[in-house]
């Protein structure tokens, strides 16, 4: 018993690591721009397929090809907001938000047209697991956990101590104030977007390095992405790792009690505990 | 001069009255001189996407041979056609759109027995009759009043094969790791009956989410139970992952799954090492007959899915049923459709032969490319042929066809 709990445990921090990336992005966003943007389930999975394209048919190596996901999705995560969204945002978040769900369906539908519904997995070679004693794990889930959190330290350093970073955080507190001190919202909306649909597309390939992709990868884990937001605090960094792994460790621990097929409950009944309980969230919802 | 020119009183009393008689006359009469309107309903995208647009099509070649002959009794076919996203709440507004917009009698080719399961209710509600390739047991059951067939046989008959086939290997104890979905239950009530009968053992079943992405914890429940065989009951997308996820646990007994699920597509994305040694079993079109070669040469493939051949045939059933009821209804197409599909009828394997063969007052018996498309009173398929097959170096090898 105790080792199942502890390999539910390790399963769950390691997928809570992979999922904590999207969120970071999710929240982020909302963090500035104050609406949750849905059209980050299409930039994990634009992220998913440039990775591929890079891996694929470049034939660079995963570390690499995960920079190129980030890159593309960033760009095109800047590209939607400055074409679709940001015309709609003096209309208010809640037409924002739907006019990004539109846009979700859109540019799914833009991955279909290029790439087809197939599977597509990427040129890795599939390793067995290791095993500690009666624990497994992956040695493709560890370069992911890596490669998540070497993304992590780096958004955290940007936050922390660069100009820009500190201007976003600004920003995100208090945008009235950071205007007045003559921050360009603008320029900070722009680099949030393609820094936080960056994070998105680059989860999104982790993703897939695990399983499969397809153009539905997104839209599979965008209820779990912004359920860890919401429990973290939406629009709070650390809360979305925190909502992140809270989540993955949930979702696991649930099989104990719980069929599997009920595995996706998990998010929604976080999110009404959350939402019942500390609507701000664990964490609250300062930005950093 | 006025440039406009008045009708005389004459003209604008004739017009009046035809108009009225036009409107007074049942609105059956009406629709009797239009063309005739079928839905095709289909996943091309989602989980069955690899098929959709295949099954698509294979409709479509229907429609436009039968409209080439001169369409049926004169009038032309018109294809709608939706995506089901395999996802029922899309295929409910999809058929919403098919019935309330488009007017059609009969909707082909749904796949996934979730969408079926949500469609159906729509379709004999709103009298129009429902072709689908799904095989869940539940669906025939529903109390559709005769407006569903279905081409693919159910799980109990499937199941059943697969089952006898597993003790044919020799696999003694058994797990089944099962999608949600409507037949997730009933399949592994069905094999555990069939492995108890023939001595072997069902060790347990998981039946998972399959839109998540990790199944590590599902697996390690299965490995827990030691099977020296395990039935992966789910589509494409989340066996995939499962497979993957067997071999990097360092699973190396059997697996076995439908052939749905476990295809051409599944054996492309996963190195060959991962698939190895997996068996398929699943329903084989009739692949010498002249339907299936001359839907192959239309399709440009030399190796059909049988859903394909089944949209084939669903939308040459229905045509036929409409020339023999000499009327495009939803009730005329259920009452007509046996007695084109079976019986003593001459024997036709084309829709034009049939259509032709109708038109001179004789019977026919359809057989297609999917096979013999006879059916019994609550719809379901009496009998086809099965194809079993395993992963071999990355390609599939054919092990058997057998009834």
């Amino acid at each position: 018993m105790l080792t199942e709990i502890a390999q539910l445990v390790l399963n769950g921090l390691m997928a809570g690591t992979i999922l904590a990336v999207p969120a970071i992005g999710f929240t982020a966003i909302y963090a500035v721009l104050r609406f949750p943007n849905f059209s980050i389930a299409s930039q994990v999975t634009i992220g998913a397929f440039a990775g591929y394209v890079a891996n694929v048919y470049f034939g660079l190596p995963a570390p690499v090809a995960v920079a190129f996901a980030f890159l593309v999705s960033g760009i095109s995560g800047v590209i939607c907001d400055e074409v679709v969204l940001r015309p709609m945002r003096p209309t208010g978040p809640l037409a924002t938000a739907i006019t990004a769900v539109a846009l979700t369906i859109v540019l799914e539908n833009v991955v279909r047209f290029w790439f087809g519904n197939d599977l597509r997995g990427y040129d890795l070679p599939v390793l067995r697991d290791w095993r500690f004693g009666e624990l497994r794990v992956s040695p493709q889930q560890v370069e992911n956990l890596v490669i998540a959190v070497i993304a992590m330290a780096c958004l955290f350093a940007f936050l922390a101590f660069s100009r820009m970073g500190k201007a976003m955080r600004a920003v995100a507190d208090n945008p009235t104030l950071a205007s007045i001190k003559g921050i360009d919202a603008i320029t900070i909306g722009r680099l949030v977007s393609f820094v936080g649909m960056g994070l998105a597309g680059l989860g999104g390939m982790l993703l897939g390095l695990d399983t499969s992709i397809d153009p539905l990868t997104g839209f599979r884990v965008i209820l779990t992405v912004f359920a860890a937001a919401v429990v973290g605090g939406l629009g709070s960094i650390p809360g979305a790792v925190v909502g992140a792994l809270t989540i993955g460790v949930a979702e696991e621990l649930s099989l104990l009690v719980l069929d599997p097929a009920y595995r996706s409950a998990i998010g929604f009944v976080a999110i009404l505990l959350v939402l019942t309980l500390r609507p701000r969230g664990i964490l609250g919802e300062r930005a950093f | 001069m006025s440039i406009i020119s008045i009708p005389s009183r004459r003209t604008v009393l004739a017009g009046t009255a035809a108009t009225i008689a036009a409107l007074a006359a049942p609105s059956i009469v009406r629709a009797q001189n239009g063309p005739i309107r079928l839905g095709a309903l289909n996943p091309l995208t989602g989980a069955g996407g690899s098929y959709g647009p295949t099954m698509r099509r294979a409709i479509e070649g229907v429609v436009e041979r039968v409209n080439a002959a001169g369409g049926i009794r004169g009038r032309m076919v018109e294809l709608a056609g939706e995506d089901t996203q395999t996802n029922p709440d899309a295929a409910v507004r999809a058929a919403r759109k098919l019935i309330d917009v488009d007017k059609v009698s009969a909707i082909m080719g749904t796949w996934a027995s979730s969408v079926t399961t949500a469609v159906a209710p729509l379709c004999w509600e709103s009298k129009v009759f429902l072709t689908t390739v799904s095989g869940s047991d539940t669906i025939t059951k529903l109390p559709h009043q005769g407006y569903l067939i279905r081409t693919q046989p159910n799980t109990h008959l499937q199941i059943g094969k697969l089952g006898e086939f597993l003790l044919s290997l020799g696999s003694k104890k058994v797990f089944v790791l099962a999608a949600q979905t409507p037949f997730a239950l009933p399949s592994q009530a069905r094999l555990t009956e069939v492995l108890v009968a023939g001595g072997s053992e069902m060790l347990g079943g998981v039946i998972y989410d399959k839109d998540k992405t990790s199944f590590r914890s599902e697996i390690d429940s299965a490995l827990k139970a030691k099977p020296d065989m395990i039935y992966l009951n789910g589509y494409t997308p989340d066996v995939t992952i499962v497979l993957r996820e067997l071999y990097k646990a360092g699973y190396e007994g059997g697996k076995i799954g439908q052939a749905y699920a476990i295809n051409q597509k599944l054996l492309e994305s996963l190195p060959p090492e991962v698939t190895e040694g997996a068996y398929t079993v699943g329903p084989s079109p009739s692949v010498d007959s002249a339907a299936y070669k001359r839907l192959a040469a239309f399709l440009g493939k030399d190796d059909l899915d049988p859903y394909s051949c089944q949209c084939n045939d669903q939308a040459s059933l229905v045509c036929l049923a409409i020339a023999k009821a000499g009327e495009a209804s939803g009730p005329a197409i259920k009452d007509a459709v046996r007695s084109i599909s079976q019986g003593p009828g001459q024997k036709v394997d084309d829709v034009v032969d049939g259509l032709k063969l109708l038109a001179e007052g004789k019977d026919i018996n359809f057989e297609g490319a999917s096979g013999a498309c006879d059916f019994d009173a609550i719809g379901d398929i009496l009998t086809t042929n099965f194809r079993y097959e395993q992963a071999q170096k990355g390609a599939f090898k054919l092990l058997k066809i057998a009834a």
